[in-house]
């Protein structure tokens, strides 16, 4: 639905005053890149052609907003519609350049217009943000819409360098994939600021209907295949479960409105076995996108067998965006209910920090031993779900955005080691890094001591939050699983880096390839991870000023 | 200013050595960045006032305002101590690892990093900052031991690393549920807290475990002899003379001010367990063939001397166990350092491969024989000055927990008098032995201000005491025990034992 809209606007028809674009500008951008991108594909040489058309329409559309005083998106769009004629320039013989760089500008500048809506639409006056729920109740701007946006688009923007060279080494690089991308990210920002129940299924299925193309994308690849295919099957079986359990809610409820289905639900009127039906089936069906336990068996081999950067793209975003549907679900629609879900999700946590740990130690493929941490990972997110406080909101959110940036340094180090190989990245081949390649094993390592939470990283500081909002909400036995956890989770973190530093490299070990971008791109998160760990003074009293929630 | 500028003058050194261009300018540049560290750390001596009993010199700055952590640092008599200490070992050490040559730079800069992040977790009075510098303390340590160690380095490492991360997360439960109660990580709020016993109790117990496993304690001890082993001269050097000190200081500064009452309650387990722990490590180290191994043991047994001298709760007890944590930093310090020399010379720590070395290296032998005479308590030196008056003020409060203690000195004295016997005494057999080289002049530099200082540590310790007894009044005052008969009673220069005893 919003998507028709923004596809529209696209065409030229001005806007209608009813309709509030600020609330999904970034996405609009994406969107407008995603079908760029298209065209320079169809159009192959004639690039120059399609581009200054598209530039002089993006700057005139700016200069349009700046004399509407919107300065900020103004510039924005001034900026893409000059940085697309430029890229073309610039770069125009080598097509997949282009691709990339215009992927990269549009996420770059959803991003800049994200902050934009928090700064001058959410926060005009600074502090506290305001939360809204627009275009007739689908599309809430609230901290959950701000929070998914910030990540989803800076993973995206992270992504994109980390896999530019490995797909040219795996002969992957067709156009395609950044729109794909693109469109992914749509899906989950969207995802991240739906409000209504429609809206959330839409762009649940934008977001995975790409992401199963894109976990199949290395076509020659049979563990791609087997890794597109079985994300496909129990993506859509787990779509259904969860369109069942929202039809339920309409039954009992009468309403697809999330804000509605909350009050309802404590109403007399309402039917509560069918509510807490639909709460079981929504569970189910959300659980396998986060992949909590007993709903993540797809996770390991979809990890294992996607392309690495799309493994990164799914464990750093599709987490952040999975999850702000899981808040708003249970937050706002479920809130009457929490006597019943707290106990179950945080159970389900428990169990899946514990899981995810320990199956993890035994695995000796590095993708599929940082898959089974990610299951663990969403475990700790969950901690702040059940806390069912303020806190635990703006912690959840914070946490998956440290997550994010660890996760992104440790999968773009193991892109580094995989390109052209065909085979899988194990223990053996990290064996020696730190002597081969010392600084791309020094990042590992960053990313790891990350991702089991040691200070002064962006992962202590994510756990810390959730942790802290455990305990206030009264769930210290949960936190106490989630420290045995990160104790047995520390194991084979450790283990990793043991073995790149304290091992000797083997004979004749194939050096990684580390291009100009995949270092950029790394380097930037390693950056990240130190910074949130450090300074996490800023990020956090966002997070704490976006913890709003649109009812 | 100040506290910041001794807290990070070693890290700014460890940043500064990757852009050093080779490894003898890296190695001056870590010696600069240590000894730096340790002037400032006088400066800081020299403002500090030892008539005040409250944390002083403090710099205090926002740092996560969303969560009411800040950059707040500041000292006492205790941690005054503790920092010197941390110091003034730094530059000996680096100074010890002068003919290092294994990947250089990374091997000082870890130690530089090391140094700030024990540094941190003796001035930090924000319990966020404190348990990251607590934590963050094992990344380097780890990778000393295991890039740097011998044989058995990988499994050694992972121990050390996954014993004492438990121990810390559990501390951190425990510290969010605190921070829930004052809504503040503030030392000093935190600390106005009053608790139910219950809550106490297990709060008591999660901070305990987490700073018994650094002492380290019986039972938690374990991982300590394989680090020692594993771990290179350097690192053990550190390991034993500053970072097991973490723990007790966390026991003084946090775990007894915050749970009074449930510190009470377990005051007799905990006697009971340092008392095993100091016998148990003395009948291991008898038993060690490695002479390392048995240094290592023996420091299970010392420590448990300083966490007898803690939990005594008295003024003259708890006052020892903080002077006599600076005493086995400099004794075991200089010993490990010792065994290093020798190893380098030799390749063996097999006591049995030793023997009648004191012809072949009388210096070597001189030196070893004070620092065992200091180790094992002798009078005159430092060792004495710190364990009589644990024992005595112990007798005191707990006399049967001093008396088994008591027998700890005695075994203590058996392993290293018999240790020393064997490796340098006896007939000069073996061509090995007849062919060790003496210490090298840098060598006996490195040593020299130990033994200087052992030497005066027992003859004048007052300065000590009076740095640490106000700030150790003021955290027993606060708990509210019967100090006031201890009072100044204490303070027990070598010569005149006699003047302790109060009561």
């Amino acid at each position: 639905m919003i998507l028709a809209q923004a596809v529209g606007d696209d065409a030229g028809t001005l806007p209608t005053p009813d309709i509030a674009w600020s609330s999904f500008a970034p996405e609009l951008v994406l969107v407008a890149a995603a079908l760029l991108l298209l065209m320079f594909a169809i159009g192959e040489r004639r690039q120059l052609a399609i581009a200054i058309p598209t530039g002089i329409v993006a700057a005139g559309l700016g200069v349009w907003l700046v004399a509407q005083d919107h300065v900020a998106p103004g510039a924005v769009a001034i900026a893409l519609g000059a940085a697309t004629v430029a890229i073309v320039v610039g770069v125009g013989e080598r097509p997949p350049l282009v691709q990339a760089f215009t992927a990269g500008a549009a996420a770059l500048g959803a991003l800049a217009l994200s902050l934009w809506q928090y700064v001058a639409v959410m926060a005009p006056e600074g502090g506290s943000a305001t939360a809204s729920v627009l275009l007739g109740g689908s599309v809430a701007m609230d901290g959950i819409s701000l929070f998914t946006r910030l990540t989803v688009y800076l993973t995206t923007l992270l992504v994109i360098p980390i896999g530019y060279g490995y797909l040219q080494d795996r002969d992957v690089d067709r156009p395609e994939f950044e729109p794909l991308l693109l469109l992914s990210a749509t899906g989950m920002a969207l995802l991240g600021a739906a409000a209504d129940l429609i809206t959330l299924f839409v762009a649940l299925e934008i977001l995975s209907i790409a992401l199963y193309v894109l976990a199949g994308f290395a076509r020659r690849d049979r563990r791609s295949q087997e890794s597109g295919l079985k994300y496909f099957l129990t993506g859509s079986v787990a779509s259904a479960i969860l369109l069942y359990g929202m039809a339920l809610l309409y039954v009992a409820t009468g309403t697809l409105d999330l804000g509605s289905i909350g009050t309802a639900i404590g109403l007399v009127t309402t039917d509560a076995r069918i509510a807490v039906l639909g709460l079981a089936l929504v569970t189910a069906g959300i659980g396998f996108k986060i992949a909590v336990v007993p709903f993540h068996l797809w996770t390991p081999d979809v990890y294992q067998g996607a392309p690495t950067n799309v493994t990164a793209f799914m464990a750093a975003a599709t987490k952040a965006a999975a999850f702000a549907a899981v808040l708003r679900l249970y937050l706002l629609a479920f809130g009457r209910l929490d006597d019943l879900w707290v106990p179950i999700l945080a159970v389900l946590a428990a169990l899946t920090m514990l899981y995810g740990a320990i199956v993890a130690i035994v695995q000796h493929d590095v993708k599929r031993m940082l898959a089974y941490s990610s299951i663990a990972h969403a475990g700790y997110a969950v901690i702040g779900v059940v806390s069912n406080s303020d806190a635990g909101l703006s912690g959840t959110l914070w946490y998956l955005l440290t997550y994010a940036v660890s996760t992104l340094a440790a999968f773009g180090c193991v892109v580094a080691i995989e390109r052209r190989r065909r085979g899988e990245v194990t223990l053996v081949d990290l064996r020696g890094l730190g002597r081969t390649s010392p600084a791309l094993a020094g990042i590992l390592t960053l990313a790891l001591l990350s991702l089991a939470g040691i200070p002064p990283t962006a992962g202590f500081a994510g756990k810390l939050i959730v942790f802290q909002a455990g305990v206030a909400a009264g769930l210290e036995w949960l936190v106490v699983i989630g420290v045995v956890s990160s104790v047995i989770a520390a194991f084979f973190y450790l283990r990793l880096m043991g073995t790149m530093f304290l091992e000797e490299p083997a004979e004749g070990a194939e050096l990684p390839i580390v291009s100009t971008g995949l270092s950029l791109g790394v380097s930037l998160a390693a950056a990240l991870v130190i910074f949130f760990g450090v300074m996490p003074a800023w990020v956090l009293t966002l997070a704490d000023n976006a913890a709003v929630l649109a009812r | 200013m100040l506290l910041s500028i001794v807290l990070f003058l070693p890290l700014a050194g460890a940043i500064a050595l990757s852009f050093v261009p080779d490894e003898r300018s890296a190695k001056v540049t870590a010696l600069v960045a240590s000894v730096a560290a340790f002037v400032a750390s006088l400066v800081l001596v020299a403002r500090f006032d030892t008539a005040q009993a409250q944390l002083q010199l403090v710099v205090d700055a926002e740092w996560i305002p969303a969560i009411g952590a800040s950059y707040a640092l500041a000292v006492d008599g205790i941690s005054l101590l503790l920092i010197v200490l941390t110091t003034f070992m730094t530059p000996l050490i680096i100074l010890a690892s002068w003919d290092h040559r294994d990947r250089v730079r990374g091997y000082l800069a870890a130690f530089l990093a090391l140094e700030t992040a024990v540094l941190g977790v003796f001035t930090a009075t924000d319990l966020l900052l404190f348990y990251v510098f607590f934590e963050f303390s094992l990344v380097p340590m780890y990778l000393i031991i295991g890039m740097w160690g011998g044989v058995n380095r990988r499994y050694a490492a992972v121990k050390f690393f996954l014993y004492t991360l438990l121990g810390g997360l559990l501390m951190l439960v425990g510290i969010l549920y605190l921070y829930g109660q004052a809504g503040t990580f503030d030392y000093q709020a935190i600390r106005e807290l009053t608790l139910p016993v219950e809550t106490q109790r297990w709060l008591f117990l999660v901070f305990f475990v987490a700073f018994a496993v650094k002492v380290p304690l019986f039972p938690v001890h374990t991982w300590l002899p394989d680090a020692h082993t594993e771990a290179p001269t350097a690192g053990s050097v550190f390991l034993a003379a500053i970072l097991l000190k973490m723990g007790g200081y966390g026991l003084l500064r946090f775990s007894l001010p915050f749970f009074p009452e449930a510190t009470r309650e377990f005051v007799p387990w905990i006697l009971g367990l340092c008392v095993i722990g100091i016998l148990y490590g003395a009948v291991v180290a008898l038993m060690q063939k490695d002479v390392k191994k048995l240094i290592a043991y023996s420091s299970v047994a010392h420590m448990g001397f300083v966490v007898l001298g803690i939990f005594a709760l008295n003024v003259t007890a708890t006052s020892a166990g903080v002077v006599q944590m600076v005493n086995h930093g400099l004794s075991t310090g200089a010993l490990f350092l010792l065994i290093g020399f020798l190893y380098e010379r030799r390749h063996t720590r097999q006591i049995a491969a030793f023997s009648g070395l004191a012809r072949r290296v009388p210096v070597m032998a001189g030196f070893w024989l004070v620092v065992t005479m200091s180790s094992l308590a002798l009078p005159g030196l430092n060792g004495f000055v710190g364990e009589f008056p644990i024992l005595l003020g112990t007798y005191q409060a707990v006399p049967w927990a001093a008396v088994l203690g008591a027998f700890g000195v005695v075994l203590a004295a058996l392993y290293l008098l018999w240790a020393y016997q064997r490796m340098f005494h006896g007939p000069l057999v073996g061509a090995d032995n007849e062919h060790t080289i003496d210490l090298k002049p840098l060598e006996i530099g490195v040593l020299t201000p130990l033994v200087v200082l052992i030497v005066l540590i027992g003859v004048f310790p007052q300065p000590l005491y009076d740095t640490v007894v106000p700030s150790v009044e003021r955290v027993l005052a606060e708990m509210g025990g019967d100090v006031a008969a201890a009072g100044d009673a204490l303070v027990v220069p070598a010569g005149d034992a006699s003047g302790g005893a109060s009561r």
